[in-house]
């Protein structure tokens, strides 16, 4: 993603709500909002022929990249970062 | 080597690693401009049963600036991929391969070419981008078949059909081929990475030893080919082709690149992997060497992934000052005292990679781009092909200005001009006080291209080896 673009999106997700930022970006929002919060979980397909990813870009800032096509978004949402984190320390039974 | 695994990132993955590139007035159809941009380096033309080939998840592009400011104007885009016609072997063919289409091969690439113009041309936007590698240019070419690697006289009995067959004419006017080629850069790698000794000379050596002829470890091996021939009416910035050489329209730079998604999702089960994000630039090129010889280790990775607009400030910063000039006076004790007492930025290196040669230094020629000092090969297009028969390899500096660094031909002796403007032969064009050592006219590293190199014909570089007779034994 463009520095200037990504800064962008940093400086209009910072303006928003969360629950704007969260509803930008779908695919993150339902796995981490769901009824089945938290709840791990096995995959049960191979990767997707189009990755949507996202990853913690900053803890410390609450800021989350998404890429999705050859598109790259950053929000800032604190709650999400704080899911995904304690998401990430759990093992997959 | 010109550009082959010259930093440590890109060293890891050659599919991406922009080895060469070359600009030159096609010498068959001078009407045109060629380009080439070579990627997987160091390639062992025995190297089955999965030959080399492109990336299927990179993104080659070829940029040209025709107003100087270091940004694209042109964006050539290649996208390849990979299919298999029988998944029940364990071979890349199972009988002879006698055309592009023959059942016999196995795993095929075909590419895709797309082209984005700025300002408004073509399919552009109108805006001018920064870097422009979103890989939504126009398609001009679709389901182009790459030529098999070449195996051997039972599996490619007739190479050069195949490979004659793998040049294709685009409606848009363009020429394209792409697949494997003989590498025709020379150089004696084994002696310049040995502490930057030169076989002839090496007697004169800090660590000497008896003076030797050198050699050229590439000269069996291959490499892969993207070319394109383009009008040069469709390249310069006005749309004419220019006869006057010291017209600024006369000019284009030129650079290549590679990028991969930023992102990359494995399949547990083997299925390969997908892309996500945008492209993020890993390799790029535009002078031979530039990275290799002159950009320092730590900085080489980001070197690649930045852009020619990129280069002021800190890479300038190399080239004002090489190490290069500072180590050979060390590494050959006495020989270089006018280079070792030279402590000014190299005025005349700035020119020659960054901003092009203005206009007054050499009678008729010029090939400056303006002040933006950037890394990219600078092609006056005004000036001809010079004939086969009197063509010097040394180019502009043997007088022979259709050569590097006007552009850069493909028997170009990178190694020698290089070598030998790093050392001082160059400085007199903007300080005519100073007198080269004598040495400086003299360098080289005693390798040159043996028969078979290159064709006279596009895309220029010869036939690729074959893994049956190459090692011969």
């Amino acid at each position: 993603m463009e520095r200037l673009s990504r800064r962008s999106f940093v400086k209009i997700a910072g303006a928003a709500t969360g629950a704007a930022a969260l509803a930008a970006a779908p695919p993150i929002a339902r796995a981490a909002v769901g009824e089945e919060e938290g709840q791990p979980t096995n995959a049960t397909t191979g990767v997707p022929e189009e990755p949507v990813v996202a990853y913690v870009r900053s803890v410390e800032r609450g800021e989350v990249t998404v890429t999705s096509g050859t598109a790259e978004h950053t929000y800032r949402d604190r709650a999400l970062v704080r899911r995904l984190m304690r998401a990430a320390r759990r093992e997959v039974r | 080597m010109s550009s082959h695994r010259e930093a440590p990132g890109i060293s890891q993955d050659p599919v991406a690693d922009n080895a060469d590139v070359y600009a030159f007035v096609s010498p068959d159809d001078p009407t045109t401009v060629t380009i080439l941009s070579n990627f997987v380096p160091l390639q062992g033309p025995a190297g089955g049963p999965n030959f080399f080939e492109f990336g299927d998840d990179v993104l080659y592009s070829i940029f040209i600036d025709n107003d100087g400011d270091a940004l694209p104007d042109i964006t050539y885009q290649f996208q390849f991929r990979t299919t298999l016609q029988n998944e029940e072997t364990f071979l890349y063919n199972t009988g002879p391969i006698t055309s592009l289409t023959d059942p016999n091969w196995n795993k095929r690439q075909l590419y895709d070419v797309s082209v984005i113009y700025e300002k408004g041309r073509g399919n552009g936007n109108g805006k001018k981008q920064h870097h422009e590698q979103d890989g939504t240019g126009k398609v001009i070419g679709s389901d182009l078949a790459c030529p098999p690697c070449n195996i051997g006289p039972r599996s490619t009995p007739n190479y050069d059909l195949l490979a004659n067959a793998a040049v294709h004419q685009l409606p848009s006017g363009e020429t394209v081929f792409a697949g494997q080629r003989n590498d025709g850069f020379f150089v004696d790698l084994g002696s310049v990475f040995d502490l930057a000794a030169l076989r002839p000379f090496q007697n004169l050596h800090l660590l000497p030893m008896a003076a030797a002829p050198g050699v050229d470890p590439l000269k069996d091996l291959n490499i892969h080919t993207i070319a394109i021939k383009v009008p040069i009416s469709m390249l310069t910035r006005d749309g004419s082709v220019p006869s006057d050489p010291l017209s600024a329209v006369s000019v284009i730079g030129v650079w290549s690149a590679a990028s991969r998604r930023k992102v990359q999702v494995r399949d547990e089960n083997g299925n390969g992997s997908k892309g996500s994000g945008p492209w993020v630039q890993v390799s790029r090129l535009g002078n031979p060497l530039f990275n290799e010889v002159i950009v320092h280790i730590g900085d080489k990775d980001r070197w690649n992934a930045v852009d020619p607009i990129d280069d002021a400030g800190e890479f300038e910063s190399y080239v004002n000052q090489p190490e290069l000039a500072r180590l050979l006076p060390v590494l050959y004790p006495g020989v270089f005292p006018h280079l070792a007492g030279y402590t000014k930025d190299r005025a005349d290196l700035h020119a020659i990679l960054l901003t092009g040669i203005p206009a007054g230094i050499v009678p008729g020629f010029q090939n400056f781009t303006g002040p933006r000092p950037a890394d990219m090969l600078r092609l006056n297009v005004a000036i001809p092909p010079t004939p086969a028969g009197s063509a010097n390899s040394i180019g502009l500096l043997a007088g022979d200005a259709a050569g590097f660094p006007n552009g850069r031909r493909v028997f170009d002796n990178i190694v020698a001009i290089e070598l030998r403007a790093v050392a001082g032969l160059t400085i007199p064009l903007v300080e005519p006080s100073y007198t080269p050592d004598a040495a400086a006219s003299l360098l080289e590293d005693g390798t040159a291209p043996g028969a078979g190199r290159y064709q006279s014909t596009f895309p220029y570089l010869g036939t690729p080896h074959d893994g049956y007779h190459t090692p011969s034994s």
